[in-house]
């Protein structure tokens, strides 16, 4: 009873707390408008399937991912200017329950910079989209929705440990959108970055959304149990990492920017 | 059995310097000091700018680790020992954060509510009534980022008392707060102090600490320099090292002590 108040009322106040930020409207109304308007531009003169897969999709998940994983990252550090961290972190209950929370609250919001994405591909380019299987891909579309949720735990997790998560942040942004293919295959990257892109969970399950959609990357089995696999050793990792920051964070004091 | 026992508590902060922070630098912050709070009493920690009483707390309230020496909370280890404290005891820091600023006094304290695990069945009276106390029960339903300084403060104060605390921490509690606004603070100190809540504060005003502290400890640049009844301080002082003898203030007795060094 106490678990699912706190979880659901950590959601609700990150996204009162998210929806009144200028830049998080901006993110989620502005970003998927011209991530399209790029991606469209750049595949204008492309096959039909890779319209569909790099634009009306990539368009989408690179907004959806950039809204998740970088506004909960990113409010780990607002947390901590405005010394609300620290408090949340030294209550009564469980901090893993109040971190999911708040990245559920980033993710129902994020997923409108998703469904709009889609929206302005579809009005401003007109592509022919086909769904190949729309139980697929409703499915790949919770499988990728859990993969970005665990991959936004792991980093909010380790952005707790220190006090520059907006350096590292920006680091992170792009090069992970780009790794991760949601612009363009990663077979076009050279093999060793390859080698990387097969770790994240992302890489998958976008792989995983675009087989349902247009039947490109392969077939179902090669995308969805890497996917699986990957989500869980990111999960597992998360957990893990859970047990360091709660003993690090109070030895190295970096709660608070006191 | 003392609520609060430290004993030579220590508190180091390695910072780097330089390049990709190549320098690194040891600051002792906290030196070893000792001190116990008895059940019920009001204990002020006095200092500097810089002199340990937030780390000292901050490590009280389980929120940093000490590097050496007993931190005990309520008979528990507050680094190692965090979920028999938290519930039992809150925290309050002066200035303006600390509260979502987006949100309601109401909301802010519906949420530290939950987050303590207050029953819903008394979380909404109990919301009014601190509300109430802190003269906010008209402005309740109103952003906090719209509020004064001192309104905020007040804000604060509300949410450090949301779990009806065994124990109430509070740094500085009044910084910001003008005179009017202090002395509501003071008075509530007192009462929620006369309903069993032992209360340990920092504050640099003197006055106030000697308005309202059974007891305090001094602290220089991270040591214990006195521990004493704010009373028996003031009559440590020798009259020759002060001018008005008639009204030696506990400010007059805190100054020779940081500024002479004259300790126990």
């Amino acid at each position: 009873m106490n678990s699912s108040s706190v979880l659901l009322t950590s959601m609700l106040v990150q996204m009162k707390q998210t929806f009144a930020r200028n830049m998080f409207k901006f993110t989620l109304f502005v970003g998927p408008f011209l991530t399209t308007i790029i991606l469209g531009e750049m595949y204008r003169h492309s096959t039909a399937d890779n319209f569909v897969a790099y634009v009306v999709l990539g368009s989408g998940l690179w907004n959806l991912w950039n809204c998740i994983a970088f506004s909960s990252a990113g409010d780990i550090n607002r947390e901590r200017f405005s010394n609300t961290l620290s408090i949340i972190f030294s209550a009564p209950a469980d901090f893993r329950l109040i971190l999911l929370g708040k990245i559920f609250g980033n993710t129902i919001l994020s997923l409108g910079s998703f469904f709009l994405s889609v929206f302005f591909a579809i009005i401003l380019y007109r592509p022919p989209v086909i769904v190949n299987s729309w139980g697929l891909l409703m499915l790949s579309l919770i499988l990728t929705i859990a993969a970005f949720i665990v991959m936004s735990i792991f980093i909010a997790y380790l952005l707790t440990l220190s006090r520059k998560t907006t350096i590292y942040m920006n680091c992170l942004e792009i090069p992970f959108t780009l790794i991760c293919g949601f612009a363009f295959p990663i077979e076009n990257l050279p093999q060793k970055l390859q080698y990387i892109a097969w770790l994240f969970p992302p890489t998958w399950a976008v792989r995983l959304l675009r087989h349902s959609v247009t039947q490109q990357a392969h077939g179902f089995w090669e995308n969805f149990i890497p996917l699986i696999i990957s989500t869980i050793v990111f999960a597992l990792l998360a957990a893990w990492l859970y047990r360091i920051i709660f003993r690090q964070t109070k030895i190295l004091g970096t709660l608070d920017m006191a | 059995m003392p609520i609060i026992e430290v004993k030579d508590l220590v508190r180091d902060f390695v910072v780097g310097d330089g390049l990709f922070n190549r320098n690194k630098k040891i600051i002792h912050a906290v030196r070893g000091i000792s001190f116990s709070v008895e059940k019920g009493e009001i204990f002020g920690l006095l200092g500097q700018n810089g002199a340990g009483k937030t780390t000292t707390i901050k490590m009280m309230i389980t929120m940093l680790a000490p590097t050496s020496g007993i931190c005990k909370v309520l008979g528990y280890d507050s680094f190692g020992q965090e979920k028999m404290i938290r519930n039992r005891i809150n925290f309050v820091f002066g200035g303006e954060y600390g509260l979502y600023r987006r949100l309601s006094a109401r909301d802010n304290l519906k949420y530290f509510a939950n987050l303590y695990k207050i029953p819903r069945k008394v979380r909404d009276a109990r919301i009014n009534e601190l509300l109430d106390l802190v003269g906010l029960s008209d402005r309740g339903d109103t952003r906090v980022e719209t509020f004064s300084k001192g309104m905020t403060q007040r804000v604060q104060i509300a949410r450090g008392l949301i779990n009806s605390p065994e124990v109430l921490f509070m740094d500085e509690p009044t910084i910001g707060l003008d005179p009017i606004g202090a002395e509501m603070l003071r008075k509530t100190i007192t009462e929620i102090n006369s309903l069993g809540t032992t209360v340990l504060l920092t504050t640099h005003n003197m006055y106030e600490a000697d308005e309202l502290c059974g007891r305090v400890a001094i602290i220089k640049e991270g040591e214990l320099i006195t521990l004493d009844t704010p009373a028996n301080i003031k009559n440590r002082l020798t009259p020759r090292k002060i001018e008005r003898v008639e009204e030696i203030t506990l400010e007059d007795a805190y100054i020779q002590l940081v500024k002479g060094g004259e300790g126990e």
